[in-house]
């Protein structure tokens, strides 16, 4: 890490992570942000931030396949969704890494945090 | 990894031993073939198995897509004592029982010659390479149950092995189904040996197996125990998988006859196989279970558990059943049920629910 954690006026903090240069799109890094493991996308050029850890049994989630997902429109398979969905590697849990949103089960919901670009480090948001 | 091997869940610190009783292998083809028997080691020593996947291969296979084949599960190999440490770290678990991967399609290998060289050719690979009882490696002896007295061979000469606890029995897709005489000389040799026969079926086999087993069921009681639910199952799994409850909302379907057991089983793990695997049927907004509750009504005879009230009302409660039960007597067949032999169990139920379950609910489904 290039910085120090910066307080923010609201209260919050940003906690640096990688310089945005470093991460690629489809490029992915996992860090540790006061015990917990966050990993931070870079998919299709906008970062996201995702707790690593499964709702459902606890697997290192964000180290699973980040692709899109099947649907159906007018009852023809489609495709879509690329590189916004990570499945975890356990079970194949989808989640989409922006919501947190598990793809069927509503009430599953993975922690994702606020991520911000400043003087080109990516910082998350607490 | 996001759950490390060597921090042990609070929950889990209170059991002395954990014994993993299914922990399977991930044998390729290619692992096993240098150990078949003469004449198959011949004629198949050639081969190096292929990279095809089982559609080539020597194990038949259905062929459905699921989240290993898409990719989306990473599926962890397990084809050496380290590779299984992983997965003993990750369970921490004591003591595992070995079981097979690619075996499990061993039940519908159609050449029984071949059938039972593979699973002798298994085991010595097994016993070569995976068990380990001072690291509570344990196996299980796979035969074929398509050639009983070889599998009874290969029992009594697994049996005395260091780390061999049990028989293995591919039970999917086995025809006769495993009532069957044929099957006695592998009972006698387990017993004989002191082994327990663990059968383990797996989806791709089993389900080709569902007619011709249906045609092996020889007697009244054991097709009647399992016809009506297992229909049901497959039908209802099929509909909704593919749709149908979202391509007509509006319309009820009226499920009889089966018991009441299955439906909060078939809801539960319809749901469960859903959060995994929500591609197979994309078409679906809700869990499957909500579309059983709200398309699905189910007639109650034949109770059973009648004995058990409790468990009556606790598997009615489950189903949802103040919504979608709805009496049936079946009069006058031989399993009939009188008119108030559901009232006395379900103690829970107050009125109102009572009145559904009794008419309410038939009023609501049928157009009378
Ligand atoms: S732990 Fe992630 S899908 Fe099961």
């Amino acid at each position: 890490m290039s910085s120090e954690p910066v307080e923010t006026d609201d209260g919050k903090t940003l906690y640096p992570v990688e310089p945005a240069a470093n991460l690629g799109e489809g490029e992915r890094i996992t860090v540790n942000i006061k015990g917990r493991e966050i990993t931070l996308f870079n998919s299709n050029d906008e970062f996201h931030a995702v707790l690593n850890f499964c709702p459902h049994q606890g697997g290192p989630l964000c180290e699973g396949l980040l692709d899109g997902t099947l649907t159906m429109e007018d009852w023809e398979w489609t495709y879509s969704c690329d590189g916004e969905i990570v499945s975890c590697p356990w079970h194949g849990w989808e989640f989409d890494i922006k919501t947190g949103e598990h793809l069927s089960k509503s009430d599953y919901r993975v922690p994702t945090y606020d991520v911000v670009v400043r003087d080109g480090e990516v910082y998350v948001v607490e | 990894m996001a759950q490390s091997a060597e921090e042990i869940p609070a929950r889990l610190k209170k059991i002395d031993t954990i014994v993993d009783c299914d922990f399977h292998v991930t044998e390729r083809q290619e692992d096993i073939l240098p150990y078949l028997p003469e004449p198959w080691s011949n004629v198949f020593g050639r081969s190096k198995g292929d990279d095809y996947g089982f559609l080539s291969s020597l194990y038949p296979s259905a062929g459905l897509i699921n989240p290993i084949t898409t990719g989306k599960v990473q599926s962890e190999s397990v084809r050496s004592k380290e590779e299984a440490q992983v997965g003993i770290d990750l369970i921490h678990s004591d003591k595992v029982v070995i079981t097979p991967t690619l075996n499990l399609y061993l039940g519908c290998v159609r050449n029984e010659e071949v059938a039972a060289a593979l699973a002798h050719a298994y085991n010595e690979w097994l016993l070569d390479t995976m068990i380990d009882t001072d690291r509570g490696m344990y196996g299980a002896a796979v035969v074929a149950p398509q050639k009983p007295q070889k599998a009874a061979e290969e029992i009594d000469d697994r049996a005395s092995e260091d780390g061999i606890a049990a028989v293995f029995f591919p039970s999917g897709g086995i025809s006769p189904l495993a009532g069957a005489e044929k099957y006695y000389p592998i009972y006698e040799a387990a017993e004989a040996n002191g082994l327990p026969v663990m059968m383990h079926n797996a989806s791709g086999n089993m389900m080709t197996a569902f007619p011709r087993a249906f045609a092996d069921l020889t007697r009244f009681i054991s097709s009647h125990v399992v016809a009506h639910p297992m229909m049901h199952m497959c039908n209802m799994a099929d509909m909704i998988t593919r749709g149908v409850p979202v391509r007509f909302p509006d319309l009820n379907f009226v499920v009889q006859e089966a018991g009441l057991g299955y439906i909060p089983y078939f809801m539960r793990r319809f749901d469960h196989e859903y959060h995994s695997k929500k591609e197979d049927a994309p078409m679906l907004e809700a869990e499957p279970s909500e579309y059983i509750r709200r398309n699905f009504s189910f007639t109650s005879q034949p109770i059973e558990g009648t004995g058990e009230p409790e468990y009556v009302d606790s598997m009615v409660r489950l189903m949802g059943g103040e919504d979608n039960l709805m009496f049936s007597s079946d009069y006058p067949h031989l399993d009939f049920d009188y008119t108030d032999e559901m009232m006395n169990l379900l103690p829970s139920f107050d009125v109102d629910e009572l009145n559904n379950v009794y008419g309410q609910n038939a009023l609501e489904t049928f157009d009378f």
